[in-house]
């Protein structure tokens, strides 16, 4: 008996959904093709300072499935890639792909020697815009595929070519150009992640306008030892060290004006950051302002663990008005303690803003429910998987995935 | 420990007047903390929020705070979850002073849009009475001159004992009010003297300036300030022109001055009744959920101004149809000055009351 030609599933995400669904699909011998829109995998959880409640960095496990991607040849992925189109029916999907122009080829060896030379800068995407690298720059430190990424906004191409001229590898082409691509495909799994909500919008907090008024996410950035602050803790305004800082839950989230729903991820992850400050300052002190704190399951003993700590305090009674000290850039912060009733007016050093999750722009017409969440199921054979479909913690989204992996496995033949 | 004894008939009121699903409230604090006439110590509306959702009816009627707020709809503006606390804090003024106006039928007739035709038929059935007593019950010949119609002594009489009447009440309402207030905060010891406390509860209500401390439009201050004048205003007028049946040759020549500070004092409370309508029906995000009360009181209002002005030309222009006006406009004036302790322009009486007495206790 002939074995049918197999195909392979198509994972749209390079982040620890799409990976997670990947290498389990393979590890049982299947064909898999991964896309990643980035120059790089990881998603968000490479932007992570840690993960709650062990605290523990991403690292290591993103290693580990880096090394599962390296050694299995039955994954193939594409970078800088995108889906445009699919077509068919179940175990016969036809898709078109697009990968951006590939500048920097597979031979770069990461030498570095182009980011001297280069004379354009760019905003530090994985910084959130706070810090800028070369136009031609290493994702990060443990970038995966480990090469070097050019970012056409900024670079200028054949009318500067230094890049070019200093690479000994002949492993930059600033000709290249696009392709778009098919594939014929037995199941599609879409992992497009996440993104936070544009703390912009909420007029009262003053995200925008003040400087110290910082993102969770921003904030995973700014404490870790890979961020901007390096070693140190920094606040935007003037790279202090800031030692008085407040969490503003639900900042956006649970909210009619803004973003109805509630993450759940937002409450551990700032008690998250409150116990990393408290580990490298333990003589900060910070306040957390909340509803209601949603930690369930074993965050509960997380949840102990901070309450147990004198620097960091917990009130309920969310923060509704922000001020700006004029010439120390500092914040006022105004909720009313609801245990009291009194009004809390505190000033603090920096404040981070707990903002909630939102699915990614997806590129095409997909099935959403009513806040812009790909249904699970969206025809027989395409299926969305982690925090594209709802809202979720890291732990969660892989289980999720690996649920993911044996239904597209169940439809590779 | 809190004594919770749920009125269920009283939230079932606060939410039909309101609008406002109020058990969506999730007690976070934003509206305290937006409301930009809240105190720093123990702040409104979030506590009457979780009151009104348990039907603590007592705790809420006899209260200064929801006297404090000016409904200028900022707390409305950023709820998070659009419980609307503004809308809630106006339907519990309206029950507290159905709750302490007598006598009841009164109230009940103007809580609801059924009972309108009720509230019509009493005054028209009343000044028909008047009229037939008087024995002018039939439109006179000749030139227009309303004292052939209701003459000044009938008009002046009835409607005088009519206004004893109905103040009598409303004053022994307002004691109950004051006195109750009294009772609940019992321990605030009163901070400043009798004269300190006019003075700065008659300069708050003559400025006007906890509208100013709003950080909703300009339009709701000057509306307001508008009609407020302009009601002041013509009661004066409205005094003088009985002293000047008795005195003087009335009515007025049209270029009298207090002919002139009446048509003034109209078109003041046209132009703000006009500005608040308009706000009422396209800017319903800042002025919240218009109930009944409002509408009722702001139309007969505004039919009392403009029946008025056209009574006064019809006696110029001699129409025919002028004493059916002056009928209506007897109607829309019962409704605007009989009904007041009874109808949202009780917080006219209320409202004084209760920040007098927040000013006694201390409460900013």
């Amino acid at each position: 008996m002939a074995i049918p030609h197999s195909k392979p599933a198509l994972i749209v995400g390079g982040g620890i959904s799409g990976i997670t669904t990947a290498v389990e699909i393979a590890e049982v011998g299947k064909e898999v093709v991964l896309i990643e829109q980035k120059p790089y995998l990881g998603g968000n959880v490479i932007k992570m300072n840690n993960y709650f409640p062990k605290l523990c960095p991403p690292a290591c496990g993103l290693e580990i499935n880096f090394r599962r991607i390296r050694q299995n040849t039955r994954i193939k992925y594409y970078t800088l890639t995108t889906l445009l189109e699919i077509s068919g029916e179940k175990d016969n999907f036809s898709v078109k792909l697009r990968s951006a122009p590939q500048y920097v080829k597979d031979n770069c060896t990461a030498c570095g020697k182009c980011v001297y030379v280069c004379p354009e800068e760019r905003p530090d995407e994985l910084n959130y815009d706070l810090t800028k690298t070369k136009a031609i720059y290493f994702p990060h430190e443990m970038a995966f595929p480990a090469k070097f990424s050019i970012d056409d906004r900024y670079c200028k191409k054949g009318s500067c070519n230094k890049c070019v001229e200093v690479c000994e590898y002949d492993a930059i082409d600033l000709s290249a150009k696009e392709e778009v691509f098919f594939l014929e495909v037995s199941s599609v799994v879409f992992a497009t992640g996440w993104k936070n909500y544009d703390a912009g919008l909420i007029d009262n907090l003053h995200y925008s306008d003040f400087k110290n008024v910082v993102t969770n996410v921003e904030f995973e950035r700014l404490i870790a030892s890979n961020g901007p602050g390096r070693d140190n803790l920094i606040r935007p305004s003037d790279n202090k060290v800031p030692k008085d800082i407040v969490f503003v839950q639900c900042a956006g989230s649970r909210d009619e004006n803004y973003l109805p729903y509630c993450s759940a991820v937002c409450c551990p992850a700032s008690l998250k950051h409150a116990l990393s400050i408290q580990e490298k300052y333990p003589d900060s002190r910070i306040k957390i302002f909340y509803i209601d704190l949603r930690v369930s399951g074993r965050n509960e003993d997380f949840l102990n663990k901070v309450e147990e700590n004198r620097n960091i305090e917990l009130i309920k009674g969310k923060v509704a008005k922000i001020e700006e000290v004029g010439d120390t850039k500092n914040l006022i912060v105004e909720a009313e303690d609801i245990l009291s009733g009194k009004k809390i007016k505190h000033e603090a050093d920096l404040v981070v803003l707990a903002t909630g999750i939102v699915p990614s722009d997806a590129t095409l017409n997909l099935n959403k429910d009513q806040n812009g969440f790909l249904t699970e199921i969206q025809k027989e054979g395409i299926h969305a998987v982690s925090c594209c479909k709802k809202p979720m913690d890291v732990s969660s989204s892989v289980k999720d995935a690996t649920a993911a992996a044996l239904k597209a496995i169940q439809l590779t033949g | 420990m809190i004594d919770i004894n749920p009125d269920i008939e009283f939230k079932k009121e606060v939410k039909r007047l309101s609008n406002s699903s109020l058990n969506e409230c999730m007690q976070c604090g934003t509206c305290s903390v937006v409301c930009s006439l809240a105190p720093d110590d123990s702040p409104f509306p979030r506590k009457e929020m979780i009151w009104a959702g348990w039907g603590m009816k007592e705790r809420l009627l006899v209260n200064t705070d929801i006297w404090l707020c000016h409904q200028c709809g900022d707390c409305s503006t950023h709820c998070p979850r659009d419980v609307k606390p503004a809308d809630v804090f106006s339907a519990i003024r309206q029950i507290t002073y159905r709750h302490y106006a007598s006598p009841k039928f009164l109230n009940t007739i103007l809580s609801k849009p059924i009972w309108l035709p009720v509230a019509i038929l009493l005054p028209v059935i009343v000044i028909l009475s008047i009229l037939f007593l008087a024995g002018t019950l039939e439109i006179p010949e000749g030139t227009v001159n309303y004292s052939k119609f209701f003459p000044h002594a009938w008009l002046n009489g009835s409607f005088g004992i009519i206004t004893v009447i109905i103040y009598c009440f409303a004053i022994s309402g307002l004691i109950k009010f004051r006195n109750d207030l009294k009772a609940r905060y019992h321990d605030a010891k009163a901070q400043k003297g009798f004269y300190r406390r006019f003075m700065t509860t008659s300069n708050e209500i003559v400025l006007h300036s906890k509208f100013s401390t709003c950080s909703a439009q300009k339009s709701r201050k000057i509306s307001h300030l508008l009609v407020f004048y302009g009601f002041i205003l013509l009661l004066i007028v409205t005094g003088f022109a009985i002293i000047a049946t008795l005195t003087h040759n009335y009515p007025f020549k049209f270029t009298n001055p207090v002919k002139i500070m009446g048509n003034v004092a109209g078109l003041m409370l046209v132009t703000g009744l006009g500005i608040m309508i308009i706000n009422r029906l396209f800017n319903k995000i800042n002025y919240g959920n218009s109930n009944y009360s409002d509408w009722l009181l702001i139309i007969s209002f505004f039919l009392l101004v403009i029946s008025g002005g056209i009574v006064e030309l019809a006696r110029f222009m001699n129409w025919y149809y002028a004493y059916h006006l002056y009928f209506f406009h007897l109607v829309c004036v019962w409704f605007v000055i009989f009904y007041l302790p009874y109808s949202k322009l009780g917080h006219m009486l209320y409202r004084t009351i209760a920040i007098g007495f927040a000013k006694a206790i201390d409460r900013k």
